[in-house]
């Protein structure tokens, strides 16, 4: 047998590769990468106008990336599990408006604020659950691509808010829905710091568990999972609704920060989830992607907003610069594929 | 080497038809332990099918499987894994974007011990070295556990592939293709875990166009041909002309 070992290692071409130097290590990490470009960013911006660095503009920039944050990483499992949620931003409004409806009536017969509030919070969640489930049916039973599934959902969800609210926002919920926004501990407002605790949970889940060997795997390869015992259906479901409950979690976001259920308040989120996704550095073939790298594409996406409105540039142009950053994280993308396919 | 045992795995009477097109028609066939039964047969004879029936992908229309003499019924992949029975599928059985021993571990993941592990947390680096043991132990030697498949070669890929079916195998082994888009040598090493396997009392079902590779390994051939088994004959009765002939139905068996 021994004899045998040494014939495989050679006929299997064995080769001890060198380990490539410290410093090009950091720099063809991506995560690493994003975060200069983010550094580079606030500097120009700050160097544009000083205003930009300081508490309350970063406090701004928090507040609008912890809803994108939570809906881009619910995203982010869907990519690299080799589908997409289309659904996501039209969660957000849904969602926002039947828990709007619930905590009015509740707030209406006479329930205290904090219980109207859980229960509003339990509602939108649910409320993603289900769409996520809806989503995965369509996927696993009616046989429909992803795109497709989730466009059903995205025309049904945005739909049917405006059709409940007549287009109007859901007022007449409790007062303590505001209080719960302002910021406290400097920048860190109670949304931001639920933001962290779910980055931390979902990371330890995507590239620690099981949950997110099985997401890579059947986003490589769904035939290779499938044949090795996995139970794809199932874990499909559970993708598609984590990534409603994180909608939904969006959703109460921003009725906490409008006062209201608003039936178009997450409208076209989805598309920039998808950007602070591939900007981070997943591919939308499936596979690949990280947790880290949509925490920056998100934070990346939040402080160009900000920025250009400080800067004085007219806030539209936001859409022409995530196109190009979009487009520059694709391009260095296509080039890495290129490369590790020629070693 | 030990000599060929008990019947271990079976198909009686098997068929599978798609709407109208019959796929299988009739098929019986077994593999007994320390045995390598070759199932050869022309595109389209039915091959592919069967193995997915064996391995547990698709569900026969009619028929009985057999694991050591009891009916079984599998409903996916993952009951004839449980039960013993591994596929090496053609080309596409392992996931590019994980390292090594992702794939060789895929399924059937070792979680940490205690509460961490009941949450699904892997114990990565046991399985690493783990990986690295269950491949050398089959007579295959891979780079490092942490690699992506999709930085190995392809012959070092069809080694990963065929060192985690070997490693996990507890009774049946089906290889569809194995020695595809290698070089002699690799081929000449695929035989030799074969071979390995059978010595350990696996039952082995090979399949194959390479027709030398399957009158050199096995010990019994299985020819189908337009969806039924038209020979199963110990493999010294065929030379590779009459072999071919069995196949293409050119010559009278």
């Amino acid at each position: 047998m021994t004899q045998t070992d040494t014939h495989v290692a050679q006929a299997a071409g064995t080769q001890v590769t060198e380990a490539p130097s410290r410093a090009k290590t950091l720099f063809s990490n991506q995560q690493f990468l994003l975060f200069l470009v983010w550094v580079l960013m606030v500097i120009g911006f700050s160097l544009i106008n000083h205003i930009f660095f300081s508490v309350g503009v970063a406090e701004n920039v928090l507040a609008d990336w912890a809803p994108l944050v939570l809906i881009a990483l619910g995203e982010l499992v869907v990519i690299i599990g080799g589908g997409i949620d289309l659904s996501v931003g039209a969660i957000v409004g849904f969602s926002g408006v039947i828990s709007a409806f619930t905590m009015k009536s509740l707030h209406g017969s006479g329930v205290s604020g904090p219980a109207t509030l859980v229960v509003g919070i339990a509602v939108c969640v649910l409320v993603g659950l289900l769409v996520g489930l809806v989503n995965s049916l369509l996927i696993n039973y009616a046989k429909l691509v992803p795109f497709i599934a989730t466009l059903v959902t995205l025309g049904a969800c945005s739909g049917l808010a405006l059709v409940f609210t007549k287009g109007a926002p859901v007022m007449g919920g409790p007062p303590e829905a505001i209080k719960l926004a302002p910021a406290w501990l400097g920048p860190f407002s109670g949304p931001v710091l639920v933001v962290l605790l779910v980055v931390a949970v979902l990371w330890l889940f995507v590239h620690k568990a099981r949950f997110g060997r099985y997401t890579f795997a059947i986003g490589s390869n769904s035939f290779a999972a499938r044949a090795a015992g996995i139970n794809v259906k199932r874990h499909i479901m559970r993708i598609y609704m984590l990534s409603g409950l994180l909608a939904g979690l969006a959703g109460f976001f921003f009725y906490i920060r409008l006062g209201s259920g608003a039936p178009t308040s997450g409208l076209g989120n989805e598309l920039d989830a998808i950007a602070a996704v591939v900007i981070g550095g997943a591919a939308l073939t499936g596979g690949v992607g990280r947790v880290s790298g949509t925490v920056l594409g998100a934070l990346i996406l939040t402080t160009v907003t900000s920025g250009l409105i400080i800067s004085g540039v007219d806030p539209q142009w936001k859409r022409v610069v995530v196109a190009g950053l979009i487009a520059i994280a694709a391009t260095l993308q296509a080039l890495r594929k290129r490369e590790g396919a020629a070693a | 080497m030990s000599e060929p045992g008990e019947i271990l795995y079976e198909v009686r009477n098997l068929s599978k038809r798609y709407g109208a097109v019959v796929a299988l028609d009739d098929v019986s066939m077994f593999v007994r332990a320390g045995e390598v039964v070759g199932l050869v047969g022309d595109n389209g004879a039915g091959k592919s099918t069967l193995v997915k029936c064996l391995s547990g992908a698709h569900q026969p229309s009619s028929g009985q499987v057999l694991l050591e003499g009891v009916e079984r019924h599998w409903h996916s992949p993952h009951d004839a894994i449980e039960a013993g029975v591994e596929t090496l599928y053609q080309d596409s059985g392992l996931a590019p974007h994980l390292s090594v021993s992702a794939n060789v571990f895929l399924g059937r993941e070792e979680l940490k011990p205690g509460i961490l592990g009941r949450m699904g947390f892997l114990a990565q680096k046991s399985m690493d070295t783990r990986a690295h043991e269950d491949l050398e132990r089959v007579g295959i030697a891979v780079p490092a556990s942490g690699r992506s498949v999709s930085q190995l070669s392809g012959g070092q890929r069809q080694a990963v592939a065929i060192g985690r079916a070997v490693a996990w195998a507890s009774k049946v082994i089906i290889l569809d293709e194995p020695t595809n888009h290698l070089g002699a040598r690799q081929a000449r090493e695929v035989l030799q875990v074969m071979r390995s396997a059978k010595q350990q009392g696996l039952g082995v079902i090979f399949i194959s166009h390479t027709l030398p590779h399957v009158l050199e390994v096995t010990d019994r051939v299985v020819v189908l041909r337009l969806g039924r088994v038209v020979r199963d004959a110990p493999t010294s009765e065929f030379d590779a002309e009459s072999l071919l002939g069995t196949i293409t139905g050119l010559n009278a068996t």
